[in-house]
């Protein structure tokens, strides 16, 4: 029998930002509800929910581990919840989880949540899990590193290495912050997208790194209902499918990472990922990058050769990245443009994925899509899991 | 006492390592069976898991890979030491550490420098290992003057108005015998974080040595705000009791007594919202002058605190205590100028098209008084509104003015009166005239 291939055919989604009102369950019920009628199947043909891990969020990990959203949402045919961390890549393994019980005949429809509310986790709490997350306790940590710190020394090393200018990484952020503005579920939506100038009169937070050029924590959620490719198309319905997916392991620990290995794995990532798909990167309509900080995006542009080497700054700045650009790149904007929501980013970029196959992304559409890449990665970059979606034709 | 900072959470198979520290050695884990050097160590050779792993002792020479200076958003225990720099180096044995670079000032140091190792102390089990510039010329201190590992470029190190970050610093402007510190983050609506305060304290105290001076302007940049408080970004750091204590008293009341002790008139310029600690800022000065549509308030009580640089001090101090009570009890932000002047509060509210002109009236007219008489006159009524008996503030009035009389300055005018006491008297009239507002 031939592998059945995984289709996201609902997507459910609130606006990230901070809302006093709208408890963690709120965003819960909104974006499960609006996936499951979005997929257009009834509740009770949710079959299994598997959880993409709050961060930071002990009590509502536990609440979730021990099998609390079947039950909250009357999900009458779940026959099974499970929760599932690898940080920023969480998302990635639940769409795997899920093809697996897809694949096995164990499940037909797979309800895949992410919720984070960051502005209730008290400060200490958030303070102490973001400074050591990722971060070695013995000999990273007590040095006073922090996660900006240690983008701010690979951007140093960057920029040393390609060349680039700190106005080039500025437009990065300019980029990332066009998308975000026609983005109703971004912090930023609407709001005046910054200069380059602006971006680097922000304070100086870890050299060279900006504020600007960093990321605000927010709330935010959502979620998918996947199944297979067949049944999407037996139903009729728009999906998105996954036609190729790679994943490199790099290490937990910047301090332990070469980047020669990292845009190794970049390079062969993609390339496998691309031939899985029977695609080449010219194919490709969206690259929908998840990499949280300005500097992975040059840098993955240039390693996996969108452009020649040391030029990726300028592709950025003279807006080929831009909504309307020959490059349409990171389309809600990454962490920086919709706000950071702990393990969701990545999970926001899948749903985005799926809305422009779908035709659903509204004012952030992109026109004739059919193929989009998509990356996702946990901690500080201890991995890179590279996946392709196509339209379900 | 000082926030305990993190200490490496040691492993059995590390003991070794951080034992060495004390004895100011570097060692390097080191695989006996396929000679790798390893970091970080571990429990078994990660190229081909041997067992069989000793330690080498480092040259502790090392080349800086890359590095941060670490300006803002740490965590709250090492606040205090801001700014620090991070940085990766690689070890002549061909691994790359995370460290920090000490000993020298920040704007020197660049990737691939050559470093040599230096250990600071954390606790009686393990020091950290640290790196200096291997050039000595480069070293702020050098290696044998005990404190060699200090933190590189302490923010008051070389601060002058210069390289004010969050301030501008202008002697003369109005008309040559003022100063006009201006709080310029206006993007943030001025708010204060540890540099502004930093520097405010700094200006303040410079400006004392500026003899022909005697009023200083505080402004603030931008006209969409005064300032509104203290900087959000200062709050998670706010969460350890001993922090929040410091901002409190170090910079907080050390920003306040800069103004109230600088002994020039301080004349507040409000324009735009001044809020929260903003206000309490406003409050420490002399004058205070807004413009009509500015709006005001403290709003630390919707936070569930109080406000904290002086507000529950001197609001009460400053107007009736049933109204102070009300803004601090209601949490307001949008008291009108007009308002709080209704209430007591202020020392004059100007029309918004005509604030800038009639401010620049006040300030021309105050700036050409006497420095030293402006100086002794906020002296002695701050003494005597500080409550003492009325005998008291009377014979420290008497004995002010005598003072003044007696001084060079007013010594001169008097031998002009001796002299020729009818020229003198008309002069005097020329200048009382010119210090009215109808002319």
């Amino acid at each position: 029998m031939e592998k059945q291939r995984l289709a996201i055919i609902g997507t459910g989604e609130v606006p990230t930002g901070t809302y006093p009102d709208r408890s963690q369950w709120d965003i819960i019920y909104e974006t499960c509800i609006s996936a499951v009628r979005d997929a257009g199947i009834d509740k009770n043909d949710v079959e299994a929910v598997i959880t993409v891990a709050p961060q930071a969020q002990p009590q509502l990990t536990a609440e979730i581990s021990f099998g609390k959203i079947p039950e909250e949402l009357g999900l009458k045919g779940c026959k099974d919840s499970c929760i599932c961390n690898a940080g920023g890549a969480s998302t990635s393994n639940c769409l795997r989880l899920a093809e697996q019980l897809i694949e096995s005949g164990q499940a037909k429809f797979v309800l895949i949540p992410h919720v984070t509310v960051h502005s209730t986790i008290p400060l200490p709490d958030l303070i102490n899990f973001f400074a050591k997350a990722g971060i070695d306790l013995q000999w990273e940590y007590p040095y006073g590193t922090t996660y900006n710190g240690v983008i701010a020394m690979m951007t140093r090393r960057y920029m040393h290495e390609s060349g680039t200018t700190e106005e080039e990484m500025a437009s990065v952020v300019v980029s990332l912050r066009k998308w975000a503005t026609l983005d109703p579920n971004s912090i930023f939506y609407g709001k005046e997208v910054p200069t380059i100038e602006k971006v680097l009169s922000s304070g100086m937070v870890s050299s060279p790194l900006h504020k600007r050029e960093c990321n605000v924590l927010a709330d935010g959620g959502a979620a998918m209902v996947v199944t297979s490719a067949e049944i999407a198309k037996q139903m009729g319905c728009p999906a998105a499918v996954k036609l190729g997916e790679s994943t490199r392991y790099f290490s937990a620990f910047t301090t332990t990472r070469s980047t020669e290995d990292v845009k190794n794995g970049f390079l062969q990532g993609t390339n496998d990922a691309l031939n899985a798909a029977g695609l080449t990167k010219e194919d490709i309509d969206i690259w929908n990058m998840y990499l949280a900080y300005p500097v992975g995006h040059p840098m993955f542009m240039e390693t996996i050769g969108l452009c020649e080497p040391g030029q990726a700054g300028k592709m950025f700045m003279e807006g080929h990245t831009w909504p309307g650009g020959k490059l349409p790149w990171a389309t809600i904007g990454d962490a920086i443009g919709r706000g950071h929501t702990g393990s969701g980013v990545s999970m926001a970029t899948y749903v985005e994925t799926a809305r422009q196959l779908m035709g659903k992304a509204d004012a952030k559409q992109v026109a004739d899509v059919n193929y989009i890449f998509q990356n996702t990665s946990g901690g500080s970059g201890m991995n890179f899991i590279a996946t392709v979606w196509g339209r379900n034709i | 006492m000082e926030m305990q900072k993190p200490i490496p959470v040691i492993q059995p198979w590390t003991k070794e390592f951080w034992k060495a520290t004390k004895q100011g050695k570097l060692l390097v884990q080191h695989c006996k069976d396929c000679n790798a050097n390893i970091f970080f160590p571990k429990k078994v050779c990660p190229k081909c898991w041997s067992e069989n792993l000793t330690w080498i002792e480092s040259s502790g020479k090392a080349v800086v890979y890359t590095y941060t200076a670490m300006l803002d958003m740490v965590e709250p225990k090492f606040m205090g030491d801001l700014p620090y720099v991070i940085a990766m180096v690689d070890l002549e044995e061909g691994i790359r550490m995370t460290t920090r670079i000490v000993n020298c000032n920040q704007d020197d140091i660049k990737i691939g420098m050559n470093v040599e190792v230096v250990f600071e102390e954390v606790s009686p089990e393990c020091s950290l290992p640290v790196f200096q510039p291997a050039d000595e010329s480069l070293r702020l201190a050098s290696p044998d003057q005990g404190d060699d590992t200090a933190v590189a470029a302490e923010p008051e190190k070389g601060m002058s108005p210069e390289n004010y970050q969050t301030i501008l610093y202008e002697i003369g402007g109005i008309c040559g015998g003022e100063c006009t510190i201006t709080l310029n983050r206006p993007d943030k609506y001025n708010a204060i974080n540890r540099q502004m305060a930093a520097e405010l304290i700094d200006a303040f105290r410079r400006v004392r040595n500026e003899p022909s001076i005697g009023v200083v302007v505080l402004a603030g940049a931008g006209g969409k705000a005064f300032c509104t408080g203290g900087d959000l970004e200062i709050f998670p750091s706010l969460a350890e009791h001993q922090n929040s204590l410091n901002w409190l008293s170090h910079e907080g009341l050390d920003v306040q007594r800069a103004i109230t002790s600088c002994e020039k008139v301080v004349i507040c310029k409000i324009n735009g919202h001044c809020l929260a600690g903003g206000l309490e800022i406003a409050l420490a000065c002399d004058l205070i002058y807004a413009r009509e549509s500015a709006k005001m308030g403290t709003t630390e009580i919707n936070m569930g605190i109080l406000p904290g640089w002086g507000g529950t001090a001197r609001l009460p101090r400053s107007m009736p205590i049933f109204r102070a009570r009300e803004i601090i009890f209601s949490g307001r932000k949008d008291y009108t100028a007009k308002e709080m002047y209704d209430m007591g509060l202020l020392t004059r509210v100007f029309k918004d098209e005509d604030f800038e002109s009639e401010f620049e009236k006040v300030v021309k007219n105050i700036a050409a008084k006497k420095p030293i008489a402006l100086r002794m006159g906020k002296e002695v009524m701050a003494r005597s509104a500080d409550g003492c008996d009325m005998e008291t503030a009377l014979a420290v009035e008497r004995n002010g003015i005598q003072w003044l009389t007696y001084s060079p300055d007013i010594q001169a005018v008097m031998d002009q009166f001796r002299a020729s006491p009818d020229k003198l008297t008309q002069q005097q009239k020329q200048q009382n005239i010119r210090s009215d507002v109808k002319k």
